[in-house]
């Protein structure tokens, strides 16, 4: 994994995306950025990021490494592994299978725990680890017996862990440096690592203290001069920290430059609390510091535990103990009139040696010219915080960088702590910006037509109206507290049109006067020949204007000539997403009305109507004197004559029926049949009847 | 005659393999390659004629199937998992950033979203094994582009294959900031979203910016004007603003699909702070979108962020004070905000589905294959919402139906039962042809649902109409009386005397 520095990590890391706003800053001064100490944020991170599954961590490893960091940290509420742990610290020392790895972590872990763990035991484990020394064949390998040896030296006095061979072990590692500084993991690896060669240092240093005999002195001066030729590769960050990268990165995973950093921190702290005399320029060590800080609060554990375990190592290393310069804010309000405050603390956040903040210069952004002042900064014992009263004179609202410098009066002091030369500062200086002489006026010409006077900020109702012929202006002016012209970054006009349709103006300035006229015969165009009601908004606001306002000024119907055919269309306006989405109106379908009928009454009337001519045949016919007489006495004919009337009937009903039911196939099919059968007895009936009366007649 | 077989059934079982391949590493490849060489040797060589060495050739052929078939077996079971119709929210992210230290740096956000189920998958964007697909299978569901400065992404990611990725209705998050490249701004571009053109340039906003001790030149915004949408931002409300530091963008208004989540507040501009200002911003006021959401046709989500910090464990944390307000934050609304807006990016919400679309008369319960106008018709349907683990019933009470004929003739909204069923009950016109129903649901924040039913609808039958109409009774009664008349009137013609 590759770490690099991230408060604002990835501005850092995106190097070349970043340049140009550097380059805009650099030009300023060269470094200009804030590392604060470790804060109360680490302490909560640590506790969140390390907890502990049902009492124990998942590997020794971790647990070192959690229970490091709350060391470090100083978390009195650090939750209870104890015994879980150092049941599996027990484990791992008695069990042979156990590897000098493993050894390594669990007598870590047991430096920090205090676990009960024999004597006996304990020579036991030393002669394992001494064989690993001597079968060792890779650097991890030496690093890991080596620090397990060192770890029961400090854990116990009554072992002997002194290595006899000790030049021959330190001979053998170097074997591994490579000429870059650089060291290899092992011997068959060609591959060389910023990591392994922090490794190494601190397995030398090792080597070094438990050494029976004395070391070869040119030895541990060539090992001196590896360390000088591996600064060579440090790396630098534009914000003036230092970092080392590893390019190699192997399958275990953490290798970047997180983890090469604290490698080589470590070796070169364990280095030179076994040797005299090993100079690194202290803003490099500084450098390192800032680039731990400049992470933050790193979001994992292993990230946090390098953080803070490093940062541990630099607070405490004999070569130079980085000191940081902090301010709590670098936003100053003149109204509030806020104190100028500086914090100075070692890494870790405690108190420092006493000393004195001197403010040296003041850069006013803009300009490259900056005010010399060496100003000593008041000291208040109880919040350990430096202050000064007033601010330096000439500084009124605005951006500025504030060129720091700690001085150490005691020469000891200045020997053991690095501070870095001078640190600068961003500071911004906020004030209330008068807003004075605000009008708005038409002009026709260079004519006055009206004009208004303006409260702002404050509430305003223009009502003006203009056509394509006049203009209108604005105009204001802006001081400072100490009544100087002041320029805001942003003074925007903005005039809305009722369609939505926008438009927006910069208002320029001419020392504190500012000053717009919207010439509307040339922005008619622009406009897009829109008539109507146009609001007026005014925006004046900037970094450090604490009465940044954006004030509707009312509004100004514009009289514009109408659009000729090929002017451009005003761009769409986007639609209201609540509107385009919500339930369509409902869609009921109207059904055709059916037609109008007469009521019932008048049909059943004309149905008797048309009734009454059948009863008045009846009754005729009954008037008439109708007899059957020539009905057919004999009785075939008879029969014949009562089939005929019956088929008769039958059509007659079938058409009834035909009415009430069947359809019309029945209807013809049954008709056809009835038809035959009427057609044989109507003929034998109707002839018969023809000779009856032919008989009469001849008769 | 055996080797041939065998042959087709090894290939059968690759192409098998190669259609599922998502996880089949180089290793199997190789396998199949051996494989294919051995079978081709096998066939091929004429001079093989020792007997054990060709079994011991057969053999390591064998196993070698085997190995592929455990494979692709295992493959089922991790392709089960991933995005399906039935289980539409994703498994498997892929993370690109441009520096590993993000995922320390941003860790809150990826744990939350590990912890929700998903397995992230990082990668520097550079990386040359980058690959959203192999074999045409999407070894992805959603993607996170986290890396704003990359100007090339390695192996054969580019502009297209990220679209085509959200085509097939995969999802993406992509957040920009000031030093976002052309690369970034051109996938914003596809989807409708201008991110400001001036390289240089912020969101700035002297209205509404973020009080701090130490961000003094306002370009840190404390944003509240959140799109009014519970699907998008979960039920419970926001209460503190949103930290935003980074660049603008508008939306597209042509673009329907396009919404803007988070806007700037109206005294925001996007310039380049260090500057002056001297010609008007191209981005001022509310039209400046923060973060915006797109949900496709095809109901791919993206969203996109000016910012990449607003997913950062700092901001998460920090406390918020908004300018000119006296409500002080323990904690800024960063995390609900960006952990609701991606359960939503990664359906884990607003996602419906339709099921059980039924209709019929009333009264009867079969589906007809024909409706005679005026009959009274039901329709219903079944909509529920994925919750992100199970389906839940819908409750709405703005589904409407269209019944629908080149235009619809009956639109009506649908009542609810509050388990997921929706019914509607109306006529059908008295129009006959061929018609439609059609369920066009479109709300903010959801999936769309475009259902159609196709129906005809048919007129009258002649046996259909109304048959004994009163008005007509005269006619009927003239005309039995004649019938009956000429009935009497043949017995008196023919046998009166």
């Amino acid at each position: 994994m590759k770490i690099s520095p991230a408060e604002d990590s990835q501005a850092m890391a995106r190097k070349v995306g970043i340049i140009a706003v550097l380059l805009a800053v650099a030009s300023i001064c060269e470094a200009v950025a804030i590392f604060h100490p470790i804060s109360e944020s680490h302490r909560s991170a640590a506790l969140e990021l390390f907890s502990p599954v049902a009492g124990s961590f998942s590997s020794l490893e971790e647990a070192y490494e959690a229970l490091r960091t709350f060391e470090v940290l100083g978390i009195e509420k650090k939750p209870d592994v104890k015994d879980h742990t150092c049941n599996s610290v027990v484990d791992t020392l008695s069990l042979m299978s156990s590897n000098s790895r493993d050894l390594y972590h669990a007598l870590r872990v047991n430096g920090l725990l205090k676990c009960e763990i024999s004597n006996e035991a304990l020579t036991g484990i030393v002669s394992r680890l001494k064989d690993a020394v001597k079968d060792a064949t890779s650097l991890l390998d030496y690093y890991h017996s080596i620090g397990g040896l060192l770890l029961i030296k400090d854990q116990s006095s009554e072992v002997d862990v002194l290595l006899e061979n000790a030049d021959g072990t330190l001979r053998s590692i170097k074997a591994l440096s490579q000429s870059d500084g650089r060291w290899r993991y092992s011997s068959s690896n060609p591959e060389s690592s910023t990591r392994a060669a922090g490794l190494a240092f601190e397995t030398i240093s090792g080597v070094i203290s438990l050494a029976a005999s004395a070391i070869d002195e040119t030895l541990i001066g060539t090992l001196k001069k590896d360390i000088m030729k591996l600064f060579d590769s440090i790396e630098k960050y534009d914000d003036g920290s230092y970092y080392f990268d590893d390019k190699h990165i192997d399958a275990s995973g953490h290798q970047g430059p997180l983890s090469a950093t604290s490698a080589v921190v470590r070796g070169l702290t364990a280095f030179a609390s076994t040797s005299e005399s090993l100079n690194i320029p202290e803003d490099k060590i500084l450098g390192l510091a800032r680039f731990f800080l400049g992470i933050g609060v790193p979001g994992n554990s292993k990230d946090l535990y390098y953080q803070i375990d490093t940062l541990s190592h630099l607070e405490n290393n004999r070569v130079s103990v980085p000191l940081v310069l902090s301010l709590p804010a670098t936003v100053l309000s003149l109204t509030s009139k806020d104190k100028l405050k500086v914090k100075v603390s070692t890494v870790l956040g405690s108190s420092a040696p006493p000393l004195s903040v001197k403010l040296m210069q003041v850069f006013s952004s803009g300009s490259k010219d900056a005010s010399v002042l060496n100003k000593d900064l008041h000291f208040d014992p109880k919040e350990a915080i430096y202050s000064l009263d007033d601010l330096p004179e000439g500084v009124d609202i605005g951006e500025y960088v504030f060129a720091f410098e700690i001085v150490l009066s005691d020469p000891e002091y200045k020997r053991k702590f690095a501070t870095g030369g001078r640190t600068k500062v961003p500071v911004h200086v906020t004030g209330v910006v008068k807003v004075d002489n605000a009008k708005a006026a038409v002009l026709e010409g260079d004519v006055v037509e009206s004009e208004k006077k303006l409260d702002l900020p404050g509430k305003n109702d223009l009502a003006l109206s203009a056509n394509h012929l006049q203009k209108l202006r604005l105009s204001f002016m802006l001081t400072t507290p100490f009544g100087k012209p002041f320029k805001p970054h942003q003074a925007l006009l903005k005039l809305r049109h009722e369609t939505g349709v926008e438009h927006i103006f910069v208002v320029e300035n001419s020392g504190r006067h500012f000053e717009i006229t919207l010439d509307f015969l040339g922005l008619v165009e622009k406009f897009f020949y829109l008539s109507g009601q146009y609001n007026i908004d005014l925006t004046v606001g900037d970094a450090v204007m604490e009465n940044s306002f954006l004030e509707p000024l009312g509004s100004v119907e514009l009289d514009l000539p109408k659009a000729p055919e090929k002017a451009t269309q005003p761009p769409p306006q986007a639609a209201n997403p609540y509107l385009r989405y919500g339930p369509k109106a409902e869609i009921a379908h109207i059904f055709r009305a059916p037609e109008k009928r007469p009521p019932q009454e008048v049909s059943f009337a004309f149905l008797g109507l048309v009734l009454v001519p059948f009863l008045a045949f009846l009754v005729g016919l009954l008037r008439l004197g109708v007899n059957f007489k020539n009905f057919p006495t004999s009785a075939i004919p008879a029969t014949f004559a009562i089939l005929f009337h019956g088929g008769i009937a039958a059509v007659l009903i079938l058409y009834v029926l035909f009415w009430l039911k069947l359809d019309l196939f029945t209807t013809l099919k049954t008709l056809g049949l009835i038809g035959i059968f009427l057609m044989f007895v109507g003929h034998r009936t109707l002839s018969h009847l023809a000779s009856t009366s032919a008989k009469l007649k001849s008769a | 005659m055996r080797n041939d077989s065998k042959r087709r059934s090894n290939y059968t079982e690759s192409t098998n393999a190669t259609n599922l391949n998502a996880e089949l590493e180089r290793n199997e490849r190789n396998h199949l390659v051996n494989v294919q060489s051995l079978l081709t040797l096998l066939t091929s060589d004429p001079n093989l004629k020792n007997p054990k060495a060709r079994r011991i050739l057969v053999n390591m052929a064998k196993f070698t199937i085997a190995t592929i078939f455990v494979a692709s077996i295992s493959l089922l079971l991790a392709l089960t998992r991933s995005f399906s119709v039935e289980n539409p929210t994703d498994r498997r992210i892929l993370v690109l950033l441009d520096d590993l230290a993000l995922k320390s740096s941003h860790s809150i956000f990826f744990t939350s979203l590990q912890a929700r189920g998903f397995e992230l998958d990082f990668k520097l964007s550079d990386d040359p094994k980058i690959a959203l697909q192999r074999y045409g299978q999407y070894l992805y569901d959603g993607l996170v582009l986290f890396s704003p400065t990359t100007e090339r992404f390695g192996g054969s990611l580019d502009v297209a294959a990220v679209l085509d990725f959200v085509d097939s209705g995969k999802d993406l998050i992509v957040a920009a900031d000031a030093t976002a490249s052309d690369l970034i701004r051109n996938i914003a571009a596809e989807c409708g979203v201008d991110f400001d053109e001036d390289p240089s340039a912020v969101v700035i906003d002297h209205g509404s910016y973020a009080v701090s001790g130490t961000e003094g030149d306002h370009t840190l915004i404390a944003a509240d004007d959140f799109i009014q949408s519970d699907v998008l931002l979960g039920s419970t409300k926001i209460e503190a603003p949103v930290l935003f530091k980074g660049i603008g963008h508008s939306v597209n208004p042509a673009n329907s699909l396009v919404l803007k989540v988070l806007s700037a507040s109206p005294s925001a501009y996007s310039a380049n702070p260090k500057s002056k200002l001297s010609t008007p911003p191209s981005l001022f006021g509310s039209s400046i979108s923060l973060v915006s959401v797109v949900q496709a046709r095809n109901n791919a989500r993206v969203l996109f962020s000016g910012s990449l910090d607003l997913f950062s464990n700092k901001f998460f944390k920090s406390p918020v004070q908004k300018a000119g307000s006296s409500n002080k934050y323990e904690k800024s609304g960063n995390q609900q905000f960006v952990t609701e807006l991606s359960k939503w990016v990664f359906h884990e919400r607003g996602h419906l589905k339709a099921v059980n679309v039924r209709h019929h008369r009333v009264g009867e319960t079969d589906e007809p294959a024909i409706y005679r106008i005026n009959d009274d018709l039901e329709y219903s349907v079944e909509i529920y919402e994925w919750s992100g683990s199970s389906w839940e019933p819908y409750v709405a009470s703005d589904v409407q139906v269209q019944f629908y004929m080149m235009s619809p003739y009956v639109l009506k909204t649908m009542s609810t039962d509050k388990k997921g069923l929706f019914h509607a009950s109306f006529k059908v016109p008295d129009v006959y042809g061929v018609f439609q129903f059609k369920v066009e649901y479109q709300r903010l924040g959801y999936t769309s649902l475009s259902l159609a039913k196709q129906i005809p609808v048919r007129p009258f039958r002649h046996n259909e109409y109304e048959r004994f109409i009163p008005t007509a009774f005269p006619y009927y009664g003239a005309s039995f009386s004649t019938m009956a008349g000429f009935f009497i009137f043949s017995f008196v013609y023919l046998y009166s005397k």
